[in-house]
């Protein structure tokens, strides 16, 4: 399968349309069956488009999302919806903030090459900031298919926390998509502690997809990649591909045979010993 | 060749003889370098100045030579103030050499896993007729004794405390993976078994450990994780419901050296949990397996200069060598009670764990 990580760097945010056209222009060229948007995609896309107005600070910045009653979300899900269905691909549509029971969460979506919603997401693990702005935790995390794969969404903080990658590898998990937004410039060694080190404890792909941004006047500016098991990947560096900050997109091709036998010979959650835990 | 017979009984007898602790406790007492002791930083809970030693593989003819050189390789970093030193996994292999013979079996053994037995001949007999648990069970009762001989010794000799490293060692019917960590009054403060084995180990027919023992010491709360165990997130969250503040891992990496195979490990580990990651390697070969390092001292990133993980880390990947670093246990608990990203979701853990952990047991017991 081939799959692309977006970090919406290059993608013209000035407007929804001049978004979707940058979007499904740079999709075409990647060619992906699958393609994943950090998180974030949904303030960077209404702070740049207008539909809520930028602040300076990023506390504020995500709280005027976090009050937005739901005109901007329709929009976003829809054209996200269309670019998925005129592609024909598997679309992770980065993340909003968004209302439930009283609370709000930071969740992604999922589209197939339909346009429905295959799979939705909460993040699940908050940094102390996040709570401070009142987001609430999510309390699920399921599988869905993405072609031949059984996926899972990892958002943001949920990356370095290992109970949410054990998880969806125990309920069958053999690719997690991944919608990042690390603050800062970039320091490969902070990454590294997320996906990368899920993927080697848990033997299964990751498709990274990092904000490159500035939003509220702060930078966000980690890496996209392509993650795999260190012993299928070259230079057993657990990279298939990745892009140096500013890099719009990063694709590459999933081997799931080379997995297949990897996990056969070192089966590393087979070696798991539940009962001493 | 079993090793049952009673010549092999008859010099197991000889070798545990020749390990007396009293022999043993007093060469080492006439080896040690008591002015060094002046040399370490005084035994506190806010800075401990850790050691994590590189040992290549040496096949020593006699127990002395072994209490020697672990003795040397101790100094060294006695002689620049560590408090905290630690060994690497399967550190019994080097008494080996105490096998006559050894030599041959071992040219076999590397013989056979490179595919190049020589049918009938008597080197196929030496490594086909001597399985290597049976060469662990012939050696525990000697290492059982030489352990507390040498390292509680050498503990109590620099008023240091010491992470043996870990020996393969028989305990009852079984053979398990056991660190051993001596304090400076020379007694077994504690020790770990691997909990997590790998394929290998199995076929050598060792068990499993079941708990994650975290000691309470001058230095700190210190827990002995051997290689493997660090391989899952879940050791290290054990350690850390431990008020764990140090992890002495001993290792033996069994694969030709790669950066990132070898990041894998407890580096991941102490960024998930935050704790020190104290790694000391046993590197070269033995009966066609091959060892590399690299020996290592790893901290969360906020916690180190370059915001790596790493405080240092050994160059060479296959020579003795010595990673050595002051870890600050006050920084370390200040970052726990101010973490700017870690966050607990037990509602989560609740509706998934106990269901996929039985499903993983079931699946084994299958």
């Amino acid at each position: 399968m081939r799959v692309t990580a977006l970090s919406l760097a290059g993608l013209n945010l000035c407007g929804l349309k001049e978004y979707r056209l940058s979007l499904v222009g740079l999709l075409k060229n990647e060619q992906p069956e699958l393609a994943v948007l950090p998180a974030l995609t949904g303030p960077a896309l209404a702070f740049g488009s207008g539909a809520i107005p930028h602040t300076a600070g990023l506390r504020e910045a995500f709280t005027a999302c976090m009050e937005d009653e739901g005109p901007f979300r329709q929009a976003y899900l829809e054209l996200h919806s269309s670019v998925a269905r005129e592609l024909k691909l598997y679309l992770a549509a980065g993340t909003i903030f968004e209302k439930g029971g009283g609370r709000v969460y930071h969740i992604a979506y999922i589209f197939d090459p339909e346009g429905s919603i295959c799979g939705r997401q909460r993040q699940t693990h908050l940094t102390r900031f996040q709570r401070e702005l009142g987001l609430s935790r999510g309390e699920e995390l399921d599988l869905f298919q993405i072609g031949p794969y059984k996926a899972g969404l990892i958002i943001d903080n949920d990356a370095r926390h290992p109970e949410t990658g054990r998880i969806l590898a125990l309920s069958g998990a053999n690719l997690v998509l991944h919608c990042g937004a690390l603050q800062g410039e970039l320091n490969c060694w902070a990454q590294a502690a997320g996906m990368w080190s899920q993927v080697q404890q848990n033997q299964f792909w990751a498709v990274e997809a990092q904000l490159n941004a500035v939003l509220g006047g702060s930078l966000f500016g980690a890496q996209c990649a392509i993650i795999g098991p260190c012993e299928i990947t070259p230079g057993s560096s657990g990279y298939l591909n990745r892009g140096a900050p500013g890099k719009e997109a990063v694709t590459a091709e999933l081997d799931e045979e080379r997995r297949k036998k990897l996990t056969s010979a070192y089966p590393i959650l087979k070696l798991l010993n539940p009962s001493a835990y | 060749m079993a090793l049952d017979g009673w010549k092999e009984k008859l010099f197991q007898r000889y070798l545990v003889w020749s390990c007396r602790p009293e022999r043993v406790r007093s060469y080492l007492l006439n080896t040690v370098k008591p002015d060094l002791r002046s040399a370490q930083r005084p035994l506190d809970r806010k800075v401990v100045r850790a050691a994590a030693l590189q040992l290549e593989l040496q096949f020593y003819k006699s127990p002395l030579d072994y209490a020697a050189a672990m003795h040397d390789r101790l100094a060294e970093a006695v002689e620049r103030g560590a408090n905290l030193v630690s060994f690497p996994e399967y550190n019994s292999l080097h008494l080996l050499g105490l096998l006559p013979g050894f030599e041959a079996m071992e040219e076999a053994y590397r013989e056979q896993d490179a595919g190049e037995k020589p049918e009938g001949s008597a080197k196929e007999s030496a490594a086909e007729d001597i399985t290597i648990d049976a060469l662990f069970r012939y050696m525990s009762p000697i290492v059982k004794r030489l352990v507390p001989a040498i390292y509680g010794t050498l503990a109590h000799a620099y008023g240091i405390y010491v992470m043996a490293g870990s020996y393969i060692l028989a305990d009852g019917g079984n053979l398990v993976n056991r660190s051993f960590l001596f304090g400076p009054d020379g007694k077994l403060v504690g020790s770990h078994d691997k909990v997590h084995l790998m394929v290998i180990e199995k076929e050598w027919d060792l068990v499993r450990g079941s708990s994650f023992p975290v000691y309470d010491t001058a230095l700190g709360r210190l827990a002995l994780p051997v290689c493997m165990d660090a391989t899952y997130y879940e050791t290290f969250r054990a350690f850390e419901a431990g008020d764990a503040d140090i992890a002495l891992l001993p290792i033996a990496n069994m694969e030709s050296y790669n950066y990132w195979l070898a990041l894998r490990g407890v580096w991941p580990r102490v960024q998930e949990s935050p704790v020190y990651g104290v790694k000391s390697a046993l590197v070269g070969s033995v009966a066609g397996m091959q060892f590399t390092g690299r020996a290592g001292i790893f901290a969360p990133l906020e916690l180190t200069p370059r915001e790596d993980g790493i405080l240092d880390e050994v160059e060479p990947f296959d020579k003795d060598a010595i990673a050595l670093a002051d870890l600050n246990l006050e920084a370390l608990h200040e970052l726990k009670r101010e973490h700017p990203w870690r966050d607990r979701n037990p509602a989560l853990y609740k509706r998934y764990f106990p269901r996929l952990y039985l499903e993983t047991r079931e699946q084994e017991s299958r």
